[in-house]
């Protein structure tokens, strides 16, 4: 029976070799070739008079735990780099928000409309600086499921009160022009293939034209780019004009306003204002600043930020856990050598540092190598087509990243550390 | 204090607390060490000899009494000076070696030396001196795992001399040691002791390896009972 | 071969009597494995309350009629005359007067403060007849009475209640200029109706500058699931321009955006269990190498190294068992009947609970024993592989 074993034993050690061989031939590779020309021995020469090789000699002993430990780090920081890319595109529609504008709705909900006899009257309030109005067509390309964020606007006034749409001059003059002109986003744009001058049809899941058909076709004017990288690029723009015309019912009404004031300042005054014209009338207005107005509609989703935030805590958690664990482990079964180092004269201190070196570059590298992968797992997220926004793993993200890699690594430490500094040397050698 | 003293134990004490009891190793225990002197330990276990081996390595502190080295205190001295103490003054051999086995030899004789301010090249001149000293200059990439007893031994006595230090404490140096190995090391100790003039302490149970130090102390229940002296 | 079975037994006995000498490691091993099984657990509970709510809503027994291509009952809308024409068609059930049993209905959205949030939510407020009630399975008032048609009242489902501030029986609500009253609670058996306010279908149509049409028509079929009749009318008729599908099948299709968060949470989850993976890995090799004498000198007294495979193995399933038990037990305390609402397909909120089956609770436990058994699979072959004489090597 244990002939069988043996001999299991072998191909299982050989098969495992060769399966993992992606992960430590290279590093084998490395280490064969430094040997040969020195540079190992150069380098070694190098790091010793600080003690960063020693600690580097410390945690290689057992390499399969310096593996795990290390994997660990790695998974809980590829989660919370993708996590949090995700969360800063989903905030980034608020953040993005113009603090100079308002969004002005019907009071009851802003899916009930508006008559748009108000835009003169919301234009001449003081302080508005520009006004656009805007409906929302419940647009879809070929396939009801397959949704496109359609607005039908006010095409003289869109690119100037929502300046972060980027076209250039030739092409806003173009769409303005035609009135079955529509501009597109980039990535809406490229997730169906459509380029200027192109013809495609979009079709309403709310309203129809007066022979009964709910498809519109338009001319392509402009693929539209956002001002920053995070901003928005899956909305399509129509003209209000010829959405009104054909479409069998709604009348002259729109859906909401978005107003441009001349000064975040005066916000509240503008605000007061027009909410004030229409008080008691049969279409009562809200008016709030755009970032609230985003933040208010997210939130409707739920508290989805507690919800990532907690599966991040909990990766976090784990691995605060394991590795932890694992340093205490580590410096327990080196009591001997941290008495003999003692003996040596090599001070508490010290040895307290080099304990927290190691956990520190465990962190680094599980933490770094993490952080790297999720710049790939946001890139491959980004690159296929998909209702998520735009994944940016921006320096705030990046920084935060690394400052919970240095708390993680002095936090697993800190404990061995501390127990390597008061060990005694007496009790320490009279263990071994 | 005579310039030949290096080691002077004043009225030594030294006990401690064994849950309820206090026990008490030594009481008012005088001992003087003469530089250049080479001094074996002797005695049954429990007698105290482990705990006088680490007073004199500033690994303990005594309880009562004064120990002076080269005309300075060091019961005084706080762990963080002790630590510097013991790097400058003192080198160790214990009876299992205790090399760190992830070092080769050389990288373990050279830990001392990281405690000093000597450069990369210096370091490295040191270590070579040390090796051919204890005859291993073709063994310094060796990892503990490949030498035996002996050798470790020996390199383990590199180590303790690197950094030129003038007393060498041994705990059991030999103990672990066939008889042939055992008298190669003694030997080595002894041109230590004679030709560098290095003072060692030695602790043995061993009479035949007392018999290569120069005079030997028997040490029962914390009294030095008698004393030989070899010729 | 009763010898190797019981040899088996004593030193998994053995194994697993020691560990409380390991404490550390093995609760860490423990607490890795029941974090990953709680997240796990977080997120198919979710799922399964919001598809119990969604699934609950829709009978095969009746029929929804909206305006082709609208996907939802906020977008769509039909004309009185569509109404009349479409309730004609073959199919339908009959009263006793021979009229059909239908529901005209409308659907509009307001606003509510959501009590965990305090912030302002989207609610539906429908438009419905007295014959509408009839039209949904397990429909009961349990608190106060119907609204009274015509009138400004209306009744509000349970679910709301839970979520929603300021909907108790007798209160007034403004929604725009005119006021409401609630004078009644209903209940759906936990269906997504529980997420509306009810009121007279006229009184929303007037109120909302509604006319004369409605947004969607629900009808009894005559025979469960048939809705061929309709649709035949439909494709004959060129004035009717609609979508005709079974309840149940429309409220199917609106829950397909759940499976983006089940995909997201297995994601999340078996990620994480890599990472918890390691852990148990870890705890097991060094389990394995801390007690290499013992091991060693097992067998050098005679016990077989399949013993020693099996106790590794068996020491590191009780392990990640215990952990999963942990993870299910904490996701239980915390989620189970945890009452929450999100955004559906109408951007409105629909209120659900969480909820963890038995089900639920064998899929944590699976993914715990899955990990309990890698993680145990390797550090029990190096234990049964041991070289025997480290039990005679000194400092061991």
């Amino acid at each position: 029976m244990s002939k069988f074993f043996s001999f299991l034993g072998k191909i299982y050690r050989y098969l495992w070799l060769t399966i993992t061989s992606p992960i430590w031939l290279p590093f084998w590779c490395i280490g064969w070739v430094s040997d040969k020309i020195g540079l190992s021995n150069w380098i070694a020469d190098a790091t010793m008079g600080s003690g960063a090789y020693l600690i580097y000699k410390n945690l290689t002993r057992k390499p399969l735990r310096l593996f795990l430990t290390v994997f660990a780090t790695f998974i809980a920081f590829l989660i919370y780099g993708t996590i949090t890319a995700f969360q800063v595109a989903l905030d980034s529609g608020v953040e993005l928000s113009a603090d100079d504008r308002l969004v002005t709705v019907n009071k009851i909900n802003f899916t009930q409309p508006l008559p748009i006899s108000y835009v003169n009257k919301v234009k001449a309030v003081e302080g508005v600086s520009g006004v656009v109005h805007m409906n929302w067509f419940g647009g879809y390309y070929q396939d009801p499921r397959q949704q496109v964020l359609t607005f039908a606007v006010d095409q003289e006034a869109m690119l100037d009160v929502y300046n972060e749409i980027i076209v250039t001059d030739e092409e806003a003059a173009n769409w303005k022009k035609n009135r079955q002109g529509i501009i597109v986003g980039k990535s809406i744009a490229d997730t169906h293939g459509w380029k200027v001058g192109d013809r495609i049809p979009l079709s309403s899941n709310i309203f129809s034209q007066s022979d009964g058909n709910s498809t519109w076709e338009f001319d392509v004017e402009a693929v539209y780019t956002g001002a920053d990288a995070q901003t928005d690029t899956n909305g399509v723009y129509i003209h209000y004009k010829y959405f009104n015309e054909t479409q069998s019912f709604g009348g002259d009404y729109i859906g909401w306003m978005g107003v441009r004031t001349a000064d975040a300042s005066l916000n509240e005054q503008v605000i007061k204002a027009i909410d004030n014209m229409f008080v008691n009338s049969p279409f009562e207005t809200e008016t709030v600043p755009e970032k609230a107005f985003n933040k208010a509609f997210i939130e409707q989703i739920g508290d989805i930020g507690l919800i990532l935030g907690s599966v991040v805590a909990a990766a976090f958690f784990i691995i605060l856990v394991i590795v932890g664990n694992s340093m205490v482990l580590s410096v327990r079964e080196r009591t001997g050598e941290i008495g003999v180092m003692k003996t040596l004269g090599f001070k508490s201190m010290r040895i307290f540092r080099m304990v927290l070196g190691e956990s520190l570059l465990v962190a680094l590298i599980g933490g770094g190598l993490g952080i790297l992968a999720s710049y790939g797992v946001t890139g491959m997220i980004n690159s296929v087509p998909n209702p998520l926004p735009t994944l940016v793993l921006n320096s705030d993200v990046i920084t935060t990243a690394f400052t919970y890699v240095a708390v993680l690594g002095l936090t697993t430490g800190i404990i061995p550390a501390i127990s390597a500094l008061r060990l005694n040397i007496i009790t320490a050698l009279s263990r071994t | 204090m005579t310039n030949e003293t290096l080691y002077d134990l004043r009225a030594v004490e030294k006990s401690f607390v064994k849950g309820k009891e206090r026990i008490t190793v030594f009481d008012q225990l005088d001992m003087s060490i003469k530089k250049g002197d080479f001094l074996a330990i002797m005695g049954p276990s429990g007698s105290g000899k482990t705990t006088l081996l680490n007073l004199l390595g500033g690994v303990d502190q005594p309880t009562g009494g004064e120990v002076w080295f080269d005309d300075a205190r060091v019961d005084t001295l706080s762990e963080t000076q002790l630590a510097q103490w013991r790097a400058n003054n003192v080198g160790f051999i214990f009876q299992f070696y205790n090399l760190m086995p992830m070092l080769n030899a050389a990288r373990n004789i050279e830990l001392p030396l990281l405690l000093t301010n000597l450069s990369k090249k210096q370091r490295k001149k040191s270590i070579e001196t040390a090796l051919e000293l204890v005859g291993l200059a073709d063994r310094s990439k060796h990892m503990p795992s490949e030498m035996s007893g002996g050798q470790q031994q020996r390199v383990a006595i590199a180590r303790a001399i690197i950094s030129d230090p003038k007393l060498l404490l041994c705990d059991e140096p030999t103990g672990d040691l066939d008889r042939k190995t055992a008298d190669e090391i003694l030997e080595m100790l002894q041109l230590l002791n004679r030709e560098f003039g290095k003072t060692i302490v030695m602790v043995t149970h061993d009479p035949s390896a007392a018999k290569f130090a120069k005079r030997t102390l028997h040490l029962d229940k914390g009294e030095f009972v008698e004393e030989d002296l070899v010729s | 071969m009763t010898g190797i079975f019981s040899q088996i037994w004593a030193v998994i006995i053995m194994n697993i009597r020691s560990l409380p000498r390991r404490l550390w490691m093995s609760l860490a091993a423990i607490f890795a494995i029941s974090v990953v099984v709680a997240v796990l657990l977080s997120f198919l509970s979710m799922v399964k309350g919001f598809q119990q709510t969604l699934e609950g809503t829709g009978s095969e027994d009746v029929a929804i009629v909206t305006r082709s291509g609208s996907r939802s009952e906020l977008n769509s809308s039909m004309s009185r005359d569509t109404v009349n024409i479409i309730t004609t068609a073959p199919g339908i059930a009959k009263n006793a007067d021979g009229t059909p049993i239908y529901s005209a209905e409308l659907y509009v959205i307001v606003d509510g403060i959501k009590r965990s949030s305090q912030t302002e939510a989207n609610l539906p407020m429908r438009g419905i007849s007295l014959d509408g009630f009839a039209l949904r399975d397990q429909v009961s008032i349990v608190e106060g009475r119907v609204f009274v048609p015509g009138t400004n009242e209306i009744i509000v489902g349970a679910g709301v209640l839970r979520e929603f501030e300021g909907f108790e029986l007798g209160k007034q609500i403004k929604f725009g200029k005119t006021s409401w009253t609630v004078v009644g609670v209903f209940s759906t058996g936990g269906s997504a109706f529980e997420s509306e306010l009810w009121a007279d279908a006229r009184t929303i149509q007037s109120q909302f500058q509604r006319g004369s049409s409605f947004q969607t028509v629900r009808i009894r079929l005559s025979e469960t699931g048939n809705v061929d009749g309709m649709l035949k009318m439909v494709e004959d008729d060129p004035r009717l321009i609609l979508d005709v599908e079974t309840e149940a099948g429309f409220f199917a299709e609106q829950g397909e955006a759940l499976n983006t968060i089940i995909t997201f949470g297995w994601i999340i989850s078996i990620v994480m269990s890599l990472g918890a993976l390691a852990g148990a890995l870890n705890t097991m090799y060094t389990s394995v190498s801390s007690r290499a004498a013992e091991i060693a000198t097992l067998r050098a007294i005679g016990f077989s190294n399949i013993s020693a495979f099996f106790g590794t193995l068996a020491e590191s399933i009780v392990l990640s068992l215990l952990g999963g038990v942990l993870g299910a037990l904490v996701s239980y305390s915390f989620m189970d009947g945890l009452s929450a609402s999100t955004m559906g397909s109408n951007f409105t909120q629909v209120v659900f609970t969480f909820e963890l089956s038995p089900e639920l609770f064998q899929n944590g436990i699976m993914l715990a024993l899955l990990i309990g058994v890698i993680g145990g699979f390797f550090p029990a072959w190096r234990a049964a592989r041991l070289p025997v004489a480290i039990a005679f090597q000194r400092g061991n």
